[in-house]
């Protein structure tokens, strides 16, 4: 197996006296899907902040390409291709969907916003628009859209920055059964074909679309992880069908 | 040396009380209440129309006052308060500040102005601990009620179930929801014990300075230092700092026999304040509500070119209409109501458009304008070289502020730049070899090359021009890439920096930038007003500002120059009265339209195109649908334009 790309070693975090999570390994392979899945509260957004760096650790190390970023600021993990969505939305409710994306963009890039590279910006912008099919809202104020879309939008968002390591919090909540499935295509042919997409990170309740697409699967209970390995591994753990699953998965 | 510390003793007291009530009401409910100076003042005004104009006995009117009058009060201002849980900290800020002005000038209006004698609540003997040492009854009276009320608070939070609901509140505002500690009434508590001690500080402030509507206000912030020492959470170092700044302001004034030394006593709390924010640094709690801080934020960037157009068409009626139309004292008062405007620029970039708060603007126009009258006051043609050098003084000035307080939330940049503006009030303003002190200095023939501003018309046309590059300026950058960066960090700081760009650097660029702008502004103000006072350049000149600045529509540029406008209502023939309401109606319309971003006058548009719609539809169909499915029709019919 290759380096992963990022490799999470006994990460802790506490709240006051709750332990949202204990001692979590994680690792991420540089291409390919790799998933994140347990119950409600089991920490897996504490641990997207973490790795993010929107949530410093009580304990452990995160390693990513090679580098230990515990001390990085997010927009530095950002800048070396780290990017997310957040499971509570987090849009630029008073700018136009073309414009989120082109401030994620010059946020990404140096210099992006004195103008630098302007034109590549707005090919960049204007292709992932198309990709994600949300020209029709391009103009309309990201505020005023309904959840599935802002959905989208986020994930354009994020992969204006032109990830190496795509972060998804719950990207199928809010979303009806066509658009799920819209968006399972979209991921797989994002991080598949050429090798040149992003590792993705996947934190998902649909048990269906994280066994169908990921190659890795992790498993948190109580800020504790409690499985990991590929997806039918894990899907006859009894742990997992214990804590998360329940019988009628497996 | 004795003396001393017991008169610093007593004065703590009273400041430690007002710590507390701080501490209390933003430990647990997420809000610092820039306004308790109001409160207490009130609350002490209150207390003298009770006792010394109704003629009630004290055992009356303080029972009254603590028991009835400042609960009350309190449970106005936390339902007030609940109401803004969900926004962001920026609309907190400027209701509290509204709420400032409103208790400070209802009190003017309702009691005057002059100052009055406010006889102690205790009684008047002294006693003698020691040879040579006396204690008065007030004294001593104050000092051992502040204990008892401290030590009474400590016990209902830790002895009674109240204070078990209220350590759940403030440990995990979510879970404790959960268990069924009720938040609200934990809120309210906390904001009628606040209020109490708010009463009871007013009180005995006044007991001692006076009540003096100019000076009150002054001595409750003071009590901001120590709520800073206990990091804004904890109580018995909020009221162990008090009492420390009681007798370190006390024990300096034992030496006061210099000038210099005692402007620095009296600027002793700002300067804590200040540098507590300093040396703390990321240490600084913040108390966030679990509530998600968006319900605030309505700014909305305009793309599109229209509102250029009325810009411009101001502009061209503005040449073509005031150098003609008035007398030279009226184009000059545009003038000067331009440079404001100017100033109140940097107000809508760094609160409107950043989500910023500085209730310094105003001290960094001071700065700009006396660097202008000193250097440019005898030889005006270094009036260009003179604005260059205020610029070069303003920023650093801002980085030093800026640096500390702007890695943390919104509420310490509101905190670093209040106890700046006073600092600057206390230290530099009222120096007399700075600016000339009451008098202030001079600034008659300011030259740029060959032109000479001189006169009324030709100021018009600086401030004009000014005003216009700094407002197409903003203009073109809101729409670029740097509008959408501070849009970026207004809706959403996590996703900003996830994205790749830094909170600090943006809110720190912008901050330098527009004092150095305001430092512009400032420069202009001196030219327009020929003789530069200290006062036009105060702490209270700065709040004025950001509060007719949100009258006018933080988010937009027209709310600039409406807030430059507001200084025009001095040329108007109104009736007195409205000159006495004036400021109590715009404190009013603050706290009101707080969450709108765009100002009264697009709130009242708003309101009055829905009303007209709504009567417009049931007068043409009697049978209408029910209200709340009306939108208003500008927005049906961009729907329908749409579709
Ligand atoms: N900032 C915080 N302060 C206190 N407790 C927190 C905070 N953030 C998360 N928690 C707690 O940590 C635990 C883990 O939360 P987290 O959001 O990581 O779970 P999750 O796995 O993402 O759950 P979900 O599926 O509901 O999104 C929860 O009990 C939550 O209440
Ligand atoms: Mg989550």
């Amino acid at each position: 197996m290759p380096e992963p790309l990022l490799r999470a070693n006994a990460v802790t975090v506490t709240f006051g006296g709750l332990i949202a999570l204990s001692e979590v390994d994680l690792e991420v392979a540089p291409t390919g899907i790799t998933g994140l899945i347990g119950p409600n509260g089991a920490g897996k957004t504490t641990m997207f902040n973490v790795i993010t760096g929107l949530q410093r650790p009580t304990g452990g190390t995160v390693h990513y390409d090679g580098h230990d970023i515990r001390r990085w600021a997010p927009q530095r993990r950002a800048r070396a291709g780290m990017s997310r969505t957040f499971q509570r939305l987090e849009m630029f409710v008073g700018m136009s969907v073309r414009d989120n994306l082109r401030s994620a963009w010059e946020a990404s890039v140096p210099g992006g916003v004195f103008g630098r590279q302007a034109a590549a910006g707005r090919e960049t912008v204007e292709e992932i628009l198309s990709r994600l099919q949300l020209h029709s809202f391009a103009d309309r104020r990201a505020g005023e859209l309904p959840t599935g879309i802002c959905r989208m939008v986020e994930l354009g968002r994020a992969l204006c920055t032109r990830p190496r390591l795509l972060l998804l919090d719950e990207p199928s909540s809010g979303l009806d059964a066509g658009e799920t499935a819209r968006f399972q295509d979209l991921l797989v042919e994002t991080t598949s074909g050429d090798g040149l997409g992003p590792a993705v990170l996947l934190v998902e309740h649909d048990v269906r679309l994280v066994m169908d697409v990921c190659q890795q699967i992790t498993v948190l209970d109580f800020g504790r992880r409690i499985a990991a390995g590929p997806p039918a591994e894990v899907r006859k753990d009894p742990a997992v069908i214990a804590a998360y699953l329940g019988e009628s998965a497996a | 040396m004795l003396p001393f510390i017991i008169l610093g003793l007593s004065a703590g007291a009273a400041y430690a009380l007002a710590s507390i009530g701080i501490v209390l009401t933003y430990k647990t409910t997420g809000i610092f209440n820039f306004a308790y100076a109001g409160v207490a003042m009130f609350c002490a005004y209150v207390f003298w129309q009770l006792r010394d104009r109704w003629h009630l006995t004290q055992w009356l009117a303080l029972p009254l006052l603590l028991l009835v009058v400042a609960p009350l009060l309190g449970v106005i201002l936390e339902s007030l308060f609940r109401l803004l849980a969900a926004t962001t900290v920026e609309v907190q800020i400027v209701v509290s500040l509204g709420l400032l002005a409103f208790f400070t000038t209802f009190v003017t209006i309702i009691w005057g102005g002059n100052p009055r004698l406010l006889t102690s609540i205790f009684p008047s003997g002294k006693f003698s601990p020691a040879h040579d040492v006396y204690v008065t009854g007030d004294q001593a009276g104050t000092f051992l009620l502040a204990l008892a009320m401290a030590g009474g608070l400590y016990v209902v939070l830790n002895r009674t179930r109240l204070g078990t609901a209220t350590r759940a509140v403030v440990d995990n505002r979510d879970l404790a929801g959960l268990v069924g500690a009720n938040a609200n009434a934990v809120g309210q508590s906390a904001w009628i014990i606040s209020t109490i001690f708010a009463a009871m500080a007013g009180v005995m402030l006044s007991t001692e300075e006076g009540l003096v509507t100019y000076v009150l206000p002054a001595l409750v912030f003071f009590s901001f230092a120590p709520a800073v020492l206990g990091r804004l959470v904890n109580l018995p170092l909020a009221f162990v700092g008090a009492i420390g700044l009681g007798l370190l302001d006390s024990i300096l004034a034992k030496y006061n026999s210099s000038g210099t030394l005692a402007k620095i006593e009296t600027s002793i709390p700002y300067l804590a304040l200040f540098l507590l924010l300093v040396a703390y640094g990321r240490r600084l709690t913040e108390v966030r509500s679990s509530l998600r801080a968006t319900g605030g934020s309505r700014v909305v960037v305009h793309t599109g070119w229209r509102n250029l157009g009325w810009g411009v068409a101001a502009i061209i009626i503005a040449v073509a209409v005031v150098p003609h139309a008035f007398g030279a004292s009226t184009i000059q008062a545009f003038a000067q109501a331009m440079a404001y405007a100017v100033v109140a620029l940097t107000l809508v970039v760094l609160t409107g458009w950043t989500g910023q708060i500085s209730i310094a603007q105003m001290s960094f126009a001071g700065i700009g304008a006396f660097v202008a009258a000193h250097i440019a006051g005898t030889n005006g043609g270094l009036f260009p070289l003179a604005v260059l050098v205020g610029i070069a003084v303003a920023v650093p000035v801002s980085l030093v502020i800026g640096i500390p307080s702007l890695r943390l939330s919104g509420l310490f940049l509101a905190l670093a730049t209040m106890a700046f503006a006073l600092l600057m009030d206390k230290l530099v303003f009222a120096s007399n070899s700075i600016t000339g002190g009451l008098t202030g200095l001079n600034l008659t023939a300011a030259k740029i090359g060959p032109l000479s501003f001189a006169s009324p018309t030709a100021q018009f046309y600086l401030c004009l021009i000014a005003l216009s590059l700094a407002g197409l300026g903003a203009f073109w950058l809101r729409q670029g890439p740097i509008g959408r960066r501070l849009q970026m960090v207004r809706d959403s700081p996590n996703a900003t920096v996830t994205l790749g760009a830094s909170l600090t650097a943006t809110k720190l660029a912008v901050f330098a930038a527009c004092s150095a702008v305001a430092a512009i502004g400032g420069a202009l103000l001196a030219v327009t007003q020929a003789t530069v006072v200290p006062s036009n350049f105060s702490f209270d000149t700065s709040l004025e500002l950001l509060l007719v600045v949100v009258v006018g529509g933080r988010s937009l540029i027209s709310g600039a120059v409406i807030a430059g406008g507001f200084d025009l209502v001095q040329l108007l023939p109104l009736p007195a009265a409205v000159d006495k309401y004036l400021p109590l109606g715009i404190a009013f319309s603050v706290v009101a339209i707080a969450r709108e971003p765009d100002g009264l006058g697009r709130v009242m548009v708003r309101q009055l195109s829905y009303a007209l719609d709504v009567l417009y539809r049931r007068a043409r169909r009697p049978a209408s649908p029910p209200l709340r499915r009306t939108a208003p029709r500008l927005v049906r019919q961009k729907a329908a334009n749409r579709a």
